[in-house]
Formats: C-alpha cells, sequence, structure tokens
C-alpha cells in the first residue's frame, strides 16, 4: 500500500486512516502519508525535521507545534496560481498530490546562501532597521528596502489572480461556542438540550481539541467514545450546527462575530461549483469562549533547533497521527502536565533520554516511573541544545545547585506552562488578568454576551473544563431565552497541574522568544536598556508577536523577559491590546463574490441590450453602464463617432436613454411647499403640465444638485436628480421631509426603475414623434411649448410621457415609458426614424451637446461652486427660506472675485484642450500665487469646429474677451485661451423654443 | 454594529448610513448668520453618550434618532426622526 | 401607419435561462422561478390619515393593511409592508391597478406606480435558506421568519422587498425577492454565484405562486 517509507511512523494507532495513503510533495520529494495527516504530522512520519529558515538570520527551523499557533513550520502550500505562501504545516491538511515547498531559502533548505546573516547576528538587533538605514533617505525607496525585501521576509505569493471563488454567508444563533474540546463539547450539549439555536467552530478538521491527543476518560467511558456518543447526541438536536475547519477570527460590535471555514482547503482544488474558503458573520445573542490554552516554551539558547518541540505537541504527533519526532526524547519541564508526554513516549516505545524539570520536587509517582522506565530526572534546567539543520543531537543542562550534565538526545519536548487563548475575549480591548496558580493570564471581562470556559477561562483540568462548559452552556442558553433543560453534566476527574514559573533561562547562544520574527530574549534586554518599557512600544520596537502568528507562542514569555528586566511583575508589565483576526484570513475571502464583474452591483438602462447589440461601446457611471457611444463601421476613433452623432442631432433627429437620472415621485398637499424649501427657486407657483428647472444648495450654501421638476398634478411632482446624486439625493430629501419638516404632509417615492426615459433632440424630433404618439396629441409648439409636461398616448395602445426639456439646446423632448416597454420604444424610434436618419447618440455626444449649451454638469457642479458661481443667482428666491439660503448670503460665497464659470478657446483653434489646466494670467509665470481657475470641462465642438471648454476663472463673466494662459503641468502643455460666453451654441435659445 | 430599528428589528450596520450629531436644531427662517452658522458647522467631540441621525436607507428609509455611546459602541435608544409615522399623528 | 408593437420585456429577459445551472448531479436545492408581468402599488399614508387608509384597505381587500413587518394575503393581491406608514400591492391580471387603487385611496395615500420598477423573483428548494444566507443578513429560521414575514433589506448594498409566501405543496418554503428592475440582472448573477453550488432549476412564470 504504502510505497514510501515512513520511518518515524508507528505500526499502529493514531487518528488516521492507513487505508487511505496518500502521495505529496516536499522540496520535490516525493513522500508519503495518510489521510488524516497535516503536512507537519506527515513531515515528521517521514523523518523531515528541517522544513524552513527563520525570517532574519534564516537559522534552520523545524515543527514547534501542533495547531494554528505555529510560527516556524511555514511553508508555500501548492503551485502555480494557487501557490499560498506562509501557510502553517501544522494546519494545512495533507491530500494526495499536495506540493509544499520551504521558503526564505536559497538557493535550497540545506545550503540557504542567507545563513550568512547569522554571522552579522550582532547587528540585526531589536530596532537595527531604524538604527541603520536612516541616511541617506532617498536610499530608502531605492536601496536599502528591496534589498532587505530580498533577504528578509517569508514566501512569494503567486503573482497572478487567485482561480478560486470565495464567499460570504451570515448566521445566527442563541449560543455561538469556539472550540469543541471538552468544555465546547459540554456547552453545546448543555446549550442544544436546552433548546438553543447552537453554533460550535472548530479551527481543527476533527472535534475533540486536546482530548484528540490527550484522551482521558469521561463519565466513565474513553474520552474518543464520549466525543462519538457527544456528537451523536448533537446531530439529533434541531439546531446545533457544528462547523469543523471553520476559525473564530473575530469579535464585533452588537453580538456579531467573525469566522472563516475552510471548505475545501483539504482538497487540491475546490469541487466544480464550490468556494474555497467561507467568511461568515455569525450574530449570536450569546458566546462561549472554548478555545482551550496554548503551551508556551522556556527560552533558552538553541531552543529554535530543529527537533525541540512543545512537550504537548509531541504527544499529538505520537497519539493523535501516530507519528514520531524523535525516537530518543529529552523533556523539559516546570509543571506536571509536562510529564504526560514522558508517559506518551513510553507508550510509544519511545526512549526517554531524560526529564529535566525545573521545579525543585518532582513527584514520588513520577520518581517511580522513571526508575521503573530507566531514564534520569534531573533538577535543573536546560542551558543549551547542541544541534544544527539536522536537529537536536544533545542538550545541556544546568543541575540545581551549579553541576552541569549533558543529554543525548534526537528530540526535546519543552513545557513551560500553558497559555489560556484570551485573544477572543480581549477583542474590545479588554485587558486579561494575571492568575497566580497558573502562571499565566486568564479573561477577566469580555465583550457583552460572552464568556470564556475550560482551558481559556484558566480551568487546565478536564473536570474543570467539562463542568466550566457545560454551566457555561446552560446558562447561555438560559439568558438567550431558553427555557429546556440541561440535564446531566459530564464528569471527569481533574489532573495536578502544579507548575513553578520559569521564563527564561540564561546561557551561551542566542535564545528565541518569537521564533517567526527572530526576536530573542537579549532584544528584549537591549529594548529594555534603550528605554523602550512599555510593552507596546517593546512591540514596535522588537516586533515581538507582529509576526503572522500574532504571538502565540511568544507574547507572554516576551513580557515575562520584559518584567524581570524591568525589575516588574508581569501583571504591572501588563500585556498589549489584543486585536483581531486571530488567525490570518485570506483577503479574497473578505471580498467573496465582490471581484472582477462583480465587484460591485452594476444597473443596467432598459435600453441595454439592444444598445449592446447595435455595438455601442458602455461607460462605467457609478453603478451604472451607459452607452459612451455607438461607433459604426469605418470610423476610426470615438471622437469621429461623437462628432457623427453630435451632427446628426443637430440637423435631424437623435435620441439619447437618460432613465439613469434619479427619478423621484413627490406627492402630497404639501408637496410645492416642500419643493420650495429644498430648491433655491419656487415650485409651489409652477403650473400643472409645466416643468421647471431646480437647483438644490447644501446647508453650507454650495450647489448640491440639479435637475428638472414637472407637476404633473395639484398634489403630484415628478422631481428628477442628475445620474450620480440620485440615492443622495432622496436620502437628503428623505431627511428633509423625516427630520427638518415633519409638519408637512407629502410623501416620497424613487420611480428611477419605473421609467425608461430617452431624450429625443433635434430640429426633426417632432417628426419623428409624431409617429409614435398617438396623432390626435398636439405636438406643437402652441400644444405643448417649451417646458411643458404631460402624459400622451402612444399609437399602439400604451401611455407615455412627454417633458418638452432639453439639455442639448435642440428642440427636444424627453419621452418616458413604463420600463418594460423601454426596450419596445427604443425599437419603435429606430423603426419610425428611419425615414429621418434617426441617430442614436451616448453619453459623450451628450456632453459635448451640453458644453456647447453651456450647460453645468458633475465638473461644474463639483461641491466647491454656488449658485453665483454658476451663473444661476438669479434663480435664488428672496421670498422664501430654503436649505442653504443663509450660508449662501455669506460674504465669502458673495465674493465678487469667485471663480464662476466662463466658457475658453483656444486662441489656436487646432489646439486640443484638456480638463484640469490651470488658468493663469497671460504673460505671467505659473505658480500659486496667480493660479486663476482651471478649465472643468472640454469637448471637440462640431458645430463650431474647433475645442472649447468651461471653466471655473476668477471674474470670468467680466473678463469676456480676455486671452489668458493655459497651465498644464500634468501633461507638460502650456496654450493661451480666450475667455468666452460659457453658452457657444443658439444663445438666444430660439432653437430649443422653436 | 447591529441597530434595532423601531420599524423592521434588529439589522446590520450596513443597512443604516450615519449622518451626525442629531443635536443641532435646524434654525427658523430669520434666523441669524451665526446662528446658521452653529447649525451648519459647530459639533461637539463628544466621548460618551451623543445623540445621532441614522439613515436606514437600506431598509424602510426610517431617519433615526441613535443614543449611542462612542467610548463603548453600546446603543441605548432608537427613536423614529418626528415625521416618520405621521400618518397616525392625531390618531 | 402601421401601429407599433410593444413587447413588454422582463428586466430578467436577458439573463434567464430557463432550465439547470450549476451542480448537476444532485437533485437542484434552490428553485428559481421569475413571475413576469405583474402590478406592483405603492401606497404610502398621507399625515394623520392612516386610519382611513386601513379602512378603505380593508373594503378594497378585505383584508386589514399592514402595520407591521408582514405579507398580507387577500383573495387576488399580497399587501407587503414596506415601511413605516406604507405597503405594496401586488398583483396580477389588472385587477388592482394604478388607477382604480388612485380612486380608492384617494383620500388618504399617495400612490407611486411601481409595476415596471421591480423584478420578482421566488426562492425555494431545500437548499433555499443556506442560499439566501449568503445574501441576506436577515434571519430566516422558521421561528423568527414564519409564513407572511416580510422585511425591507437590502443584498449587495441593493435595497430589496423579502417576503415568505406559503409553503410549496412539498412543505418547502418560498421565499420571494421584489428587487430594482435596473439592479436585477446583476443580482441574479450574484443568486446564481451562491446557488451554484446546489444545483439550480430555473424557470419564469406568468401566474403569482
Amino acid at each position: 500500500m504504502v510505497s514510501l517509507a515512513q520511518t518515524h511512523r508507528l505500526a499502529s494507532g493514531g487518528l488516521i486512516d492507513r487505508s487511505a495513503p496518500l502521495n505529496f510533495s516536499f522540496d520535490g520529494k516525493i513522500l508519503a502519508g495518510f489521510q488524516g495527516d497535516t503536512l507537519a504530522s506527515a513531515l515528521i512520519a517521514n523523518g523531515v525535521k528541517l522544513v524552513g529558515r527563520s525570517f532574519k538570520y534564516h537559522r534552520p527551523r523545524g515543527i514547534l507545534t501542533a495547531g494554528s499557533e505555529e510560527p516556524n513550520a511555514l511553508v508555500e502550500l501548492r503551485t502555480g496560481a494557487r501557490r499560498e505562501p506562509n501557510t502553517k504545516a501544522t494546519t494545512a491538511e495533507l491530500y494526495d498530490g499536495l506540493e509544499a515547498a520551504s521558503q526564505n531559502r536559497w538557493p535550497s533548505l540545506r545550503h540557504d546562501l542567507m545563513a550568512v546573516n547569522q554571522l552579522f547576528a550582532p547587528i540585526f538587533v531589536a530596532g537595527f532597521y531604524y538604527k541603520t538605514f536612516m541616511w541617506p533617505a532617498k536610499f530608502w525607496e531605492a536601496i536599502y528596502e528591496p534589498a532587505i525585501r530580498r533577504a528578509a521576509g517569508l514566501g512569494r505569493a503567486a503573482g497572478v489572480a487567485d482561480p478560486d471563488h470565495y464567499d460570504k454567508a451570515w448566521a445566527h444563533c442563541d449560543v455561538l461556542i469556539a472550540g469543541s474540546g471538552p468544555a465546547g463539547l459540554a456547552a453545546a450539549l448543555a446549550a442544544g438540550r436546552s433548546g438553543a439555536r447552537v453554533i460550535l467552530c472548530e479551527e481543527d478538521f476533527a472535534l475533540g481539541g486536546r482530548l484528540l491527543a490527550d484522551g482521558g476518560t469521561i463519565d466513565r467511558v474513553p474520552a474518543a467514545e464520549w466525543i462519538a456518543r457527544t456528537l451523536a447526541e448533537l446531530a439529533t438536536l434541531p439546531d446545533v450546527r457544528i462547523m469543523s475547519r471553520t476559525t473564530l477570527f473575530g469579535v464585533y460590535d452588537g453580538g456579531t462575530y467573525g469566522a472563516i471555514e475552510r471548505v475545501n482547503d483539504h482538497l487540491p482544488s475546490p469541487p466544480e461549483h464550490q468556494v474555497r474558503q467561507r467568511l461568515w458573520r455569525i450574530v449570536a445573542k450569546r458566546s462561549i469562549v472554548a478555545a482551550g490554552a496554548i503551551e508556551r516554551p522556556v527560552v533558552f539558547a538553541g531552543n529554535d533547533t530543529p527537533g525541540v518541540m512543545m512537550a504537548s505537541a509531541m504527544r499529538t504527533y505520537v497519539e493523535r497521527y501516530a507519528a514520531t519526532p524523535a525516537r530518543r526524547v529529552a523533556l523539559f519541564t516546570n509543571n506536571e502536565d509536562g510529564w504526560r508526554t514522558a508517559e506518551t513516549a513510553l507508550r510509544a516505545g519511545l526512549q526517554i533520554a531524560a526529564v529535566v524539570d525545573a521545579r525543585p520536587e518532582v513527584s514520588a509517582a513520577h520518581r517511580a516511573l522513571a526508575a521503573k522506565a530507566g531514564f534520569p530526572v534531573l533538577n535543573g534546567s536546560v542551558v543549551g541544545v547542541d544541534g544544527g539543520k539536522d536537529g537536536v543531537r544533545k542538550i545541556a543542562v544546568s543541575l540545581t545547585g551549579g553541576a552541569r550534565a549533558e543529554v543525548e538526545a534526537d528530540g526535546l519536548a519543552v513545557s513551560g506552562g500553558w497559555n489560556p487563548a484570551v485573544g477572543l475575549t480581549s477583542y474590545h480591548r479588554g485587558r486579561p488578568k494575571w492568575q497566580d496558580d497558573i502562571s499565566a493570564f486568564v479573561p477577566d471581562s469580555a465583550p457583552p454576551g460572552m464568556v470564556a470556559a475550560g482551558a481559556a477561562n484558566g480551568a487546565f483540568g478536564l473536570g474543570a473544563c467539562l463542568s466550566q462548559g457545560f454551566a457555561a452552556g446552560a446558562a447561555a442558553a438560559q439568558s438567550a431565552g431558553c427555557s429546556g433543560t440541561a440535564g446531566t453534566p459530564p464528569v471527569a476527574d481533574d489532573e495536578a497541574f502544579s507548575l513553578t514559573p520559569l521564563w527564561h533561562v540564561a546561557g551561551k547562544g542566542k535564545a528565541f522568544v518569537d521564533h517567526q520574527h527572530d526576536v530573542t530574549a537579549s532584544d528584549i534586554e537591549l529594548a529594555q536598556r534603550e528605554g523602550f518599557e512599555s510593552v507596546e512600544h517593546l512591540k514596535r520596537y522588537t516586533t515581538l508577536g507582529m509576526a503572522t502568528d500574532q504571538g502565540k507562542t511568544s507574547n507572554v514569555a516576551g513580557l515575562a523577559i520584559m518584567a524581570a528586566v524591568s525589575g516588574r511583575s508581569i501583571p504591572e508589565t501588563g500585556t498589549t491590546i489584543y486585536r483581531p483576526p486571530y488567525v490570518p484570513v485570506a483577503i479574497g475571502a473578505f471580498a467573496g463574490h465582490h471581484r472582477d464583474e462583480n465587484f460591485h452591483a452594476t444597473r443596467l438602462t432598459p435600453s441595454h441590450h439592444w444598445a449592446a447589440e447595435q455595438g455601442a461601446i458602455f461607460v462605467d457611471t457609478g453603478l451604472w453602464k451607459r452607452a459612451q457611444w455607438y461607433p459604426r463601421a469605418g470610423e476610426k476613433d470615438w471622437l469621429e463617432s461623437v462628432t457623427r452623432e453630435v451632427k446628426a442631432v443637430r440637423s435631424g433627429v437623435g435620441f439619447c436613454d437618460v432613465s439613469t437620472l434619479g427619478k423621484i415621485d413627490v406627492h402630497g398637499p404639501d408637496a410645492g411647499a416642500f419643493l420650495d424649501r429644498v430648491y433655491i427657486n419656487t415650485f409651489s407657483n409652477l403650473a400643472v403640465g409645466k416643468a421647471r428647472y431646480g437647483l438644490m444648495l447644501r446647508e453650507d450654501g454650495m450647489v448640491y444638485d440639479d435637475g428638472t421638476t414637472s407637476r404633473l398634478a395639484e398634489d403630484h411632482y415628478f422631481l428628477t436628480t442628475t445620474t450620480a446624486k440620485a440615492g443622495p439625493v432622496m436620502q437628503h430629501l428623505e431627511f428633509c421631509r423625516q427630520v427638518l419638516f415633519p409638519e408637512l404632509d407629502v410623501q416620497l417615492t424613487s420611480v428611477s426603475d419605473q421609467w425608461a426615459q430617452f431624450s429625443v433632440a433635434g430640429p426633426k424630433t417632432r417628426d419623428l414623434l409624431r409617429k409614435i404618439v398617438d396623432p390626435a396629441e398636439d405636438l406643437s409648439n402652441e400644444g405643448f411649448p417649451f417646458m411643458g409636461a404631460r402624459e400622451v398616448s402612444l399609437r399602439g395602445g400604451i401611455k407615455a410621457r412627454l417633458f418638452r426639456i432639453s439639455f442639448s439646446g435642440e428642440m427636444a423632448f424627453e419621452i418616458s415609458v413604463p420600463a418594460r416597454y423601454g426596450d419596445a420604444l427604443v425599437r419603435n424610434l429606430m423603426l419610425a426614424g428611419k425615414r429621418f436618419g434617426v441617430t442614436p447618440y451616448g453619453t459623450e455626444a451628450l456632453g459635448v451637446m451640453r458644453i456647447e449649451k453651456g450647460h453645468v454638469a458633475g465638473p461644474e457642479l463639483n461641491g466647491t461652486t454656488t449658485a453665483a458661481d454658476l451663473g444661476l443667482a438669479k434663480m435664488m428666491s428672496t421670498k422664501k427660506d430654503f436649505i442653504g439660503r443663509a450660508m449662501a448670503g455669506r460674504e465669502a460665497l458673495a465674493a465678487a472675485d469667485r471663480q464662476v464659470v466662463v466658457g475658453i478657446k483656444p486662441t489656436d483653434k487646432m489646439r486640443r484642450l484638456r480638463s484640469g489646466a490651470h488658468v493663469i494670467p497671460k504673460g505671467e509665470i505659473p505658480g500659486p500665487d496667480n493660479d486663476q481657475g482651471y478649465v472643468a470641462s472640454v469637448c471637440f465642438s462640431p458645430t463650431l469646429d474647433q475645442w472649447i471648454g468651461l471653466a471655473l476663472v476668477e471674474r470670468g463673466r467680466e473678463r469676456i474677451g480676455e486671452i489668458v494662459h493655459a497651465h498644464d503641468p500634468l501633461r507638460g502643455e502650456d496654450y493661451d485661451v480666450e475667455l468666452c460666453n460659457s453658452v457657444f451654441y443658439d444663445p438666444d435659445g430660439g432653437r430649443q423654443r422653436g | 454594529m447591529r441597530i434595532v430599528c423601531p420599524f423592521c428589528g434588529e439589522r446590520e450596520l450596513g443597512e443604516f448610513t450615519y449622518l451626525g450629531d442629531a443635536k443641532p436644531v435646524r434654525p427658523a427662517a430669520g434666523a441669524s448668520e451665526d446662528e446658521v452658522f452653529d447649525y451648519v458647522y459647530l459639533r461637539d467631540n463628544v466621548a460618551g453618550e451623543t445623540s445621532e441621525h441614522w439613515y436606514h436607507g437600506g431598509g424602510c428609509r426610517a431617519w433615526l434618532k441613535i443614543a449611542r455611546n462612542t467610548l463603548t459602541h453600546e446603543i441605548s435608544s432608537v427613536e423614529p426622526a418626528a415625521g416618520v409615522g405621521a400618518a397616525k399623528v392625531g390618531a | 401607419m402601421a401601429e407599433f408593437s410593444w413587447v413588454s420585456r422582463s428586466p430578467l429577459q436577458h439573463a434567464l435561462v430557463a432550465g439547470a445551472y450549476g451542480a448537476r448531479d444532485v437533485e437542484p436545492g434552490v428553485s428559481l422561478t421569475e413571475v413576469r408581468n405583474f402590478e406592483l402599488i405603492q401606497i404610502m399614508a398621507r399625515r394623520g390619515r392612516w386610519a382611513d387608509l386601513a379602512s378603505a384597505a380593508k373594503t378594497r381587500f378585505g383584508v386589514a393593511a399592514p402595520d407591521v413587518p408582514k405579507a398580507i394575503q387577500s383573495p387576488d393581491a399580497a399587501l407587503i409592508w414596506s415601511g413605516p406608514d406604507q405597503f405594496l400591492v401586488l398583483s396580477k391580471g389588472g385587477k388592482h391597478t394604478f388607477a382604480p387603487l388612485s380612486q380608492a385611496f384617494s383620500q388618504s395615500a399617495s400612490l407611486s406606480d411601481q409595476s415596471h420598477a421591480r423584478a420578482l423573483i421566488g426562492v425555494s428548494g431545500a437548499k433555499a435558506r443556506t442560499m439566501l444566507a449568503k445574501l441576506s443578513s436577515i434571519d430566516l429560521h422558521p421561528t423568527v421568519f414564519p409564513i407572511g414575514a416580510a422585511a425591507a433589506t437590502s443584498i449587495d448594498h441593493t435595497s430589496v422587498n423579502l417576503w415568505r409566501g406559503n409553503d410549496r405543496p412539498d412543505g418547502q418554503a418560498v421565499f420571494n425577492l421584489l428587487v430594482f428592475a435596473t439592479f436585477a440582472e446583476s443580482l441574479w448573477h450574484t443568486i446564481l454565484d451562491a446557488a451554484a453550488e446546489y444545483g439550480v432549476s430555473i424557470a419564469y412564470a406568468e401566474e403569482l405562486a
């Protein structure tokens, strides 16, 4: 079955599926493992000890832990577009064909030339970058940073788009539980039995937490049997949902939690239609953090040598994966729990070289065990490790009393005690408190609705975990309003813990606190000497705990060392602030569906698919896709198409979809009074059947939006906004209605999507419309004068609205039909207009014609202009209050030297204009002191056969005819332009009124 | 963050838009420029309990007045703006 | 002069392809049915006129106007709460078009025709809730969102009206979604993306479910 030898795999045992062998590769070498392995356990089973090089010194590194706290064993997983750097081998599930590569080494893992950095170790101390690469400043970006990034750093990103899909989902529950260890399962049992909707998240692919490695007896059956029994019961409860491969990573306001589900990370690639990962936002009335505890290292010289491993991790590899990290194991502990690893090793038939116990007393039972198994128990501490890239060979021990001893071993298990996983409970800036009996921080407060239970709460005994979890589950269900009964709690005995704190053993050689960022004990001591005593400063100066593991194995040890050197207690020294995410979360998961063409929702006009059939070029305007121009065969560029469209409108007839304008029904007896307050001009006196151009200000006096509003009935106005401001204006009007003027009887509804609206413009507009509109409707200038607005019947039976308004300056109507007829309307316009050469035009031609006509649009309505700046001061009623009235009267807003809208033409008729150019007095050298404004909108005017524009220029309207200088440093252009009337086309308005 | 809309029930933050301080009251027509200036520009930067305007634009379109603590993010009350539910005025 | 034909075109006409979509090796977990050519009228009570509106609604529809987030089924229309003091009337076949309703409510309400402003999508199937959890932030658990529950909410930052209709004959829940017409195609693709892994069966109908 297994073609390749797994030299360090036990013959039996473990939770791996030996009937499902898997092949994988590491740095190109083919290795074998089993279903149920992690990459780390499979590497261990194959005798691989060296898995990576460290960040700064390129020191050989192995596997330190068996979970998501791993700082060392980071690999590049997968290849090509799916290559994922900095993946923890300890959590990556093995699959057939998995490809992993070590990172941060060159040319190879065993012969890493960058290891030369170790020779320069004395200069790579805390604050090295700050001290060394200060001057000259311009060297930083050009030389220092690229060089440092090549030498240091972690894995390589794929560099191409991620081919996989991610999505996001919401979940809701009464009780959310983090962790499926004894506390978490007991909590789920109690909450579920009480009738609560329960979600339990477990980051591992197997459920049981430490029970999977440490076993034990619960309710008088082996832990494995209890897990199976519990899961079976939970499966019968209707609203208990167990989510494995799911890490709860963040806690947000109002009982919202973030979780990342690795749906298909355990497969080479997601099956068709499935996602790689799913980001969950979970809304929970109550939550229970049963996330366990993380075993912490002791800091001693050589503690980063491959083969040095957390004691609990070693148990996990042996018990859960039947993989032996060493054959002759030394154990270094300061607590009772560490001794379990000795028991595990013996059971697995491994040799024990020695147990080094830092405590003054070792229990009689352990002494007896040692005697029976024939290994020495050394009272003292490990002070050094002899070994390199091939792993631990020899361990130096300093015995209590001063004597030295050496122990030969190929693996060293270390236990410095356990730190409760206080991350989730501290994400609302909660600071954990110090608990002396376990020498660890435990949660003090927690975000609203959250409690910690079990090891996460500092209760390390199995019995305590079960009872705390069960009680928390029952209480959470109760307070979430569930009235069922939790029944009988599971019971187990508590084991002894008995720890004597030990953080750092002084010795010769580098002693690592933060393995991932290569922060040593002496870095912390140096930082303290240089005055960085606050833990927040210490963290940032040394980068302790700032790597992708967020210091899960290093933070507490780091501040314990800081406490020791600064002569304070650990609680006095305090912790840094905890922030989510608890584990790195892929950006792709945060984006979910929202990437590429789905980056945001898209709005399509009713004529969109017709326009697409015509080959229209579309432009994104906000969420909309709008037809920008309609190219025809043989046209060489956009300008040619747009010029043709403009000429066709000016000489015949064309139409443009303007459905994107915001459209709002304003109803009610006070509709007119309401509009009088939101517009600067008066609408209450508008006759039914008439339209009027209106201008809105912000309360600060600047122009907010403009548009045409028609009165369709005594108590019904139809208001239009610009495309860009449709949503904001609706929100603003609702604010006015609900907050500012609650006494008015007025109702607002968006009808933007109800109407397909087209501008039909040009001298032949009436000819065309007469083919569409019922012959009984009078479209003559008398029957339907300029600014008229009313409902008409169309041939074939449907109703439409006609508005005689013009943005182009031509004789024009806007026609609107219920949106589902929009497609039919364009097709009918094309059909009826064939004999008139009807021409669909896009937003570019629309823009050209509005500039020719001097109408302001977005570039001029830019939030810094007043009605007077736009030449619309006369619209401002003096007879009423309206939004912005008072502030518009401020001195500066009425100043004579304001930049106002004016037309511009290049003095050289052949020259192209560009918006953004600065306007400077002619003959002066451009500078901030003589900058008199800027060019806002430009176009090539087919009507004038030259480029024209609208500019905002100081006193512009008083300077008509003056030649000024246009300075465009961005494009390196300088040229003269003449200030002119902003209405280039038909200044008397005869055409649109005709 | 979650806001309990008085009409829709508890909803997630994304359905709401924040406007700002709800304390300033728009001066009546004819108020002095200074009064209007204060209304438009002057805001307290409160560390603690504030009253804010929020818009449930992604839901029922009601403007809401929310009492919120800027230190704890705790929301102590949510009330509809004066003009919401006007149909039941006098009922 | 030839009369023009005025063919009504649904905002989903282009995007909706009837049949199967997504995972094929499973029984479709999600059924999507677009209902076309409906009448939808927004009714907003005027100031102080809720009582009049309620009584006019009772006369016209035989059921109470919804005053809380609910959808109330009358024999020939659904009255769907859409906000304080307002609701939507959804019907088919010209029974409750804009003109007669404007007459019926002329004393008490402002009306706005939304018949063309929305697309109506029915979502059902064994995975309907699971799929909707990807789109909607609201809790659709049967105890929280029973038959007749309605919500004015957002999907993909786009306003929607979501309500639970009567269960299908096979007992599956039915969720109705009214989405804005110009967003409909984009939202449709978002829905298909969310549903693809469960297998989708797609149809359109001229009748309300």
